[in-house]
């Protein structure tokens, strides 16, 4: 019997039992939706974190914080914001450790301290929650010369006490209402939680500038969600010469250099510091995403080998009512292969249509979800005192492996849990399926 | 010439559960090319194990079976399937696959021969032609009476020239005038083709209207008439 007249006849025993034959796809177009939507999101998702650690990081600086991780988290607003915090060792960087750190290598250009509160920004009509960052302000703009950018105002290389620089989300809300502009007075307030009793500690503040958007998460560089103020104003608001982190400026982003400045600068506070250049950051969320599409995939391929299952068990029913029709083939001379090619043939059909239609469905499913996240719907953010959270958004990436993935994936698990009964029905005497009532 | 079949004390016991049924005990029939042959024989007697046998759907569990000179036994399961294309079977309940239509049932069996689709629809219609079904073409089995159903199975079992059909209780499913319109193409078909006949009836009016008549009873042939004379 020839290939096309197999199908032929696998296509007419389908489209006699259109209901039983739609679920049973329904059930391969579940499972694959569901693999391409969430392959698609963490695809896209890891491309956009990616690409805005890649905004919010320079490549020739390392980020350095007190603990054995860079993810035990600071004094109330490191890169993991106390939320990712470990065992507190006691340990704590200083603001003038930078000029030890500077000393360390000639590939050091140079290091800022930065101080982070989370606290608020006032004026007479409008109050935002915010991180107050206390940076330096002519090196820090020296570091991150693309994004420490003002759209309105200027920074200033050396700045009054009570001049501070705000993030563009700070000053906007979503609908677009600017809250503060460059030039305006403003009150700076935060929580001493050390005083007893806590008190609200504030300043009035001049805003020489409004940043430009940045995009991306604040990691280590600056963000859209955090208020600027010079480093020591912030020393003393704060009272602190401690600092969160401290940013070093290398002289080049080689790979050798960020290692061996990293080994001195953790020898130098002898293993109680932590450094992280942005190459381990993006290969660590990297290694994350990996696992995360691992898990999200194999909850998915359940639903598909459930859908196999399905297939199994219609294919066996469709066996058993036509037992007879295969002993009538098998009478006409059609061979016991022959017979399994119609079997699989059905199963091939269900699995390629479900697959065509999964993919096109998780496609649609993926674009939705990334409507809804890109919406405003819900926020996510690496943390931070303040909760500085970025709107995520996100562009579904289908590649091609995925798309051949997911089609090699529906089809074959289809195939495969036809086999069996498409082996029985090839296998059946044709005297005895004759027989059969 | 030599004889289109040829069984030698042929034998085959089936298995009812753990207790062996022997439903032939030793068979002896050489069947000549156009011949037409009837086998008569009450209900158990073996006819339609013999009919199987020679139509390739079982193998002998003892004896030697000949068809064209043959032996069946040693057939592989895809030298079966082969032989089983020369072979024109009709059954008792017609056996058409109920989704397709008269031309489609019949092409079926040309599609399984691996015969291209032009030639197929082509001779798909002239041998429902044959059987006098011509505007019946694209009706589906349900939309066709017994006799009609039992026409298009005759002409599904000569789609691929078969060296001879099987056809077992052929008129068994139908009324008796359609059956004697059946009997009538069938005789046609043996005197003008040359076609080959082998039929399984209990009906002793229908088994005269063959060349020869072949008795069983347990299992064995116990007599055997040609043209009216025992052989």
């Amino acid at each position: 019997m020839r290939a096309r007249d197999v199908f032929g006849y696998s296509f007419s025993a389908i489209k006699l039992r259109k209901l039983r034959a739609g679920l049973t796809t329904l059930g391969v177009v579940i499972g694959i939706a569901a693999i391409v939507a969430l392959l698609s999101i963490t695809t896209g998702l890891q491309n956009t974190i990616t690409m805005q650690l890649e905004t919010g990081l320079a490549t020739d600086t390392l980020i350095v914080a007190p603990g054995g991780g860079i993810f035990d988290g600071g004094q109330g607003g490191g890169f993991g914001g106390g939320a990712l915090g470990g065992a507190d060792s006691g340990f704590r960087l200083l603001v003038n450790d930078t000029q030890t750190i500077n000393s360390l290598s000639t590939d050091i250009l140079t290091s800022i301290a930065v101080i982070q509160r989370s606290g608020y920004i006032n004026s007479t009509e409008h109050e935002r929650v915010t991180t107050i960052v206390g940076v330096d302000f002519a090196e820090y703009k020296n570091i991150y010369s693309t994004t420490f950018v003002s759209e309105s105002g200027e920074i200033p290389d050396t700045p009054d006490n009570n001049t501070i620089v705000i993030g563009k989300r700070v000053n906007e809300r979503q609908n677009g209402t600017v809250l503060f502009t460059a030039g305006e007075d403003v009150k700076i307030v935060w929580t001493n939680a050390t005083a007893r009793p806590p008190q609200n500690e504030s300043y009035t503040a001049h805003v020489a500038a409004v940043l430009q958007e940045v995009g991306g998460f604040a990691f280590g560089g600056p963000s859209d969600r955090n208020i600027y103020i010079p480093i020591s104003t912030a020393q003393e608001f704060f009272n602190t010469s401690e600092c969160e982190t401290i940013i070093v400026k290398l002289a080049n982003s080689d790979q050798a250099t960020i290692d061996a400045v990293s080994k001195k600068i953790v020898d130098e506070f002898a293993g109680e510091a932590s450094v992280i250049s942005s190459t381990a950051v993006l290969n660590l969320l990297g290694s994350v995403f990996s696992l995360i599409e691992l898990f999200l995939v194999g909850i998915a391929a359940i639903s598909l080998l459930v859908a196999g299952i399905g297939i199994m068990n219609i294919m066996i029913v469709s066996l058993i009512e036509r037992t007879r029709e295969i002993g009538i083939l098998k009478a006409l001379g059609m061979k016991s292969r022959t017979v399994l090619a119609i079997f699989l043939g059905e199963s091939v059909i269900i699995g390629v249509i479900g697959a065509i239609i999964g993919i096109a469905l998780g496609w649609v499913l993926a674009n939705v979800v990334a409507t809804v996240l890109s919406s405003g719907a819900i926020t996510v953010g690496p943390g931070g005192g303040a909760g500085d959270g970025g709107l995520l958004s996100i562009t579904p990436v289908l590649t091609p492996l995925v798309f051949l993935g997911a089609f090699g994936f529906g089809v074959g698990v289809s195939v495969i849990f036809a086999l069996y009964p498409a082996w029985r029905a090839s296998k059946l005497k044709p005297v005895e399926a004759l027989r059969y009532e | 010439m030599a004889p289109i079949v040829e069984a030698v004390n042929l034998k085959k016991t089936y298995m009812l559960g753990k207790i062996p049924v022997e439903a032939l005990r030793g068979v002896n029939l050489k069947v000549e090319s156009g011949d037409f042959l009837a086998v008569l024989g009450p209900s158990g007697s073996g006819k339609s194990t013999l009919l199987n046998l020679v139509g390739a759907l079982d193998k002998p569990t003892a004896g030697t079976l000949l068809i064209d000179g043959v032996d069946v036994s040693t057939l592989s399961d895809n030298q079966l399937s082969n032989l089983r294309r020369r072979v024109g079977f009709v059954f008792q309940f017609f056996n058409l696959i109920p989704r397709f239509t008269a031309k489609d049932n019949v092409e079926l069996s040309l599609s399984i021969a691996g015969i291209s689709r032009a030639e197929r629809k082509k001779r798909a219609e002239e041998l429902l032609e044959t059987v006098g079904l011509k505007d019946r073409i694209n009706h589906k089995p349900a939309e066709l009476s017994g006799g009609q159903q039992q026409r298009v199975a005759i002409a599904r079992a000569l789609a691929n020239n078969p060296r001879f059909l099987l056809m077992d209780e052929p008129t068994g499913n139908i009324d008796s005038r359609t059956a004697r319109e059946i009997m009538r193409l069938v005789k046609r078909l043996n005197e003008e083709k040359g076609v080959t006949i082998i039929m399984v009836t209990h009906d002793q009016h229908l088994a005269r209207e063959a060349k020869r008549t072949v008795q069983m009873f347990d299992g064995v042939i116990t007599s055997d008439i040609v043209n009216g004379e025992r052989t």
